[in-house]
């Protein structure tokens, strides 16, 4: 039997997991910092020499050639992420989005919908169970990370809403509180932060709404309280702290979408043949490796979702 | 006798303030790629480090001449020609850090690179002209070249005007409706254009008397 594209264990509530073993952020700093040069002066090193700041667990799936997928170091991946309402500085939002207020939250579910409801984060987490998944996640920037993510299936929360039949879309849209965001209070974007999915891709098992991340609540810089994941697409598409989530009959205006369409695509599947006229989208920085790695199709989940796209030319819908 | 001392120290300052402002920020980068103090992301740090001080250096190196004449400082020409070397330097640590630190000398994929970004091109047509200007800069050269040497190194605002426009598009959003953190290019943009303005010679004319009288040129004699 084929093996998953991802690690799936549903975590009971209350269940004690063992913590992940992660070095301190200087230690993971020193030893990039030394591979890093040793690469520069090598300059010829394998692209796949290790990851030094992760504990050592690999992902399956990706076999053959393809170099192993290492666990992101849990302080890489909450102290480097991109959340523009607090900055565009992906290592000071950490600081910045500290005091962001997640509790209460309440997620409105509406639109095209036999049921509309707004859940607080209490229901969501009393009603859906969590599970782990491990991801890879790929920036549109050119970096990527493995990160375990707890979370559960979306199809779970649209099917308790019933969406009707003349529901195609799945909208998506983040929290705006300027005076908690500083980024927010400058007119650089367009924001509310807003995304969308067609609904078979928000309906497929690999499309999740997480809630953690290393077994711990998600932090603020990382989406909290709740964001979607979705691997298979550029980061981008994986909106952070989710406040409504609406079913629609039109493919809905997305943020970069509407900023620049010819550079960021509604789809935004990741694709090494469809090329970005800023970054190389054939390859990509493992945060923590030094080198650079093949940029996969699908990010590596090609089995499992190009079914969604059969008859499409990807390099046009990108 | 007591001028010309004088002089070469004032000189000397100028030779040593241009090595402060090119040097020093690349032993802090050394030092904190050494400690691995550069993020999570290293090679974009430094890319990023390496770009903005080539052309911070590069304006800096641009703005000498005017403040020299529209001022009537003097001290202040012996910064250009080190400044100017020194943004040709981190142009070239930039690039060498995009080839040989995060593409390993794979030509294919840095060919690739090349090929379907415009704005690495135009960054390399910068680097190639710094490049040659850095070459030159020496007196052997400016003897030889004569008048000629005058018009090469008149090229390098046709560099900094390419640097700032690979700048402007390496910077994420859309440039149309500035929509991205474009403030940084566009100052560099708008400090190019008024050094460009104040080439203008009808300008420096209005300009100098308006200054030159505020400047306390002699100690005051009682």
């Amino acid at each position: 039997m084929k093996e998953k594209p991802y690690r799936s264990v549903p975590l009971e509530p209350g269940e004690i997991t063992p913590k992940y073993l992660y070095k301190t952020r200087r230690q993971f700093m020193k030893q990039i910092g030394v591979v890093g040069l040793g690469a520069l002066l090598a300059s010829c090193a394998p692209a796949n020499s290790g990851n030094p700041g992760a504990p050592g667990m690999v992902l399956p799936g990706a076999g053959g050639e393809v170099p192993a997928d290492v666990l992101t170091a849990y302080e890489a991946v909450t102290g480097y992420c991109n959340f523009y309402e607090f900055t565009t500085n992906k290592e000071t939002v950490d600081e910045l989005a500290q005091d962001f207020v997640t509790q209460p939250w309440s997620v409105q579910v509406d639109g095209l919908v036999d049921s509309p409801k707004a859940y607080s984060m209490e229901d969501i987490l009393a009603k859906f169970t969590q599970e782990e998944r491990i991801y890879r996640m790929r920036c549109v920037e050119g970096w990527s990370m493995v990160i375990p993510w707890t979370g559960f299936p979306l199809r779970q929360l649209l099917e308790e809403v019933q969406p009707t039949s003349e529901a195609h879309y799945v909208a998506f849209e983040t929290a705006l509180v300027p005076e908690q965001m500083d980024g927010a209070r400058s007119r650089m974007f367009p924001f509310p932060y807003t995304e969308g999915l067609r609904l078979d891709e928000a309906l497929h098992d690999l499309t999740i709404l997480a809630t953690g991340l290393y077994d711990e609540p998600l932090p603020p810089q990382n989406g909290a309280p709740i964001r979607l994941v979705v691997p298979w697409k550029y980061g981008f598409k994986s909106i952070k702290s989710i406040v409504r989530i609406s079913l629609v009959a039109e493919q809905p205006p997305t943020l970069w979408n509407t900023i620049a369409p010819n550079e960021y695509g509604f789809y935004a599947n990741v694709n090494p043949a469809v090329d970005h006229p800023r970054w190389s989208q054939a390859t990509e920085r493992r945060i923590g490796e030094s080198g650079r790695r093949d940029t996969l199709l699908m990010n590596g989940y090609a089995e499992e979702v190009m079914p969604l796209y059969e008859g499409m030319d990807l390099t046009v819908d990108f | 006798m007591t001028d010309r001392s004088d002089r070469s120290i004032r000189n000397q300052w100028g030779r040593i303030s241009a090595h402060l402002l090119g040097g020093v920020p690349l032993i802090l980068l050394g030092w904190q790629l050494v400690q691995g103090r550069l993020g999570f992301n290293p090679v974009e740090s430094v890319l990023r480090w390496t770009g903005r001080l080539a052309l911070g250096l590069l304006l800096l190196s641009l703005s000498v001449t005017p403040i020299r004449k529209i001022f009537k400082i003097s001290a202040i020409s012996a910064m250009r020609k080190p400044l100017g070397l020194y943004a040709a330097l981190y142009a070239f640590l930039h690039f060498s850090v995009f080839a040989l630190w995060d593409y390993q000398l794979n030509i294919r994929q840095i060919y690739l690179e090349i090929s379907n970004k415009p704005f690495i091109l135009l960054g390399m047509i910068a680097l190639l002209i710094l490049l040659v200007l850095a070459a030159t800069s020496f007196r052997f050269w400016q003897r030889k070249l004569g008048r000629k040497w005058v018009w090469l190194h008149r090229s390098v605002y046709a560099a900094a005007l390419l640097v700032i426009l690979h700048y402007l598009l390496a910077v994420k959003g859309d440039l149309f409706s500035l929509q991205g953190a474009y403030a940084p290019p566009l100052i560099a943009a708008g400090i190019l254009v008024l050094l460009l303005i104040l080439r203008i010679p009808a300008i420096q004319q209005c300009l100098r008397p308006t200054f030159t009288q505020q400047e306390p040129d002699q100690p005051a004699s009682d």
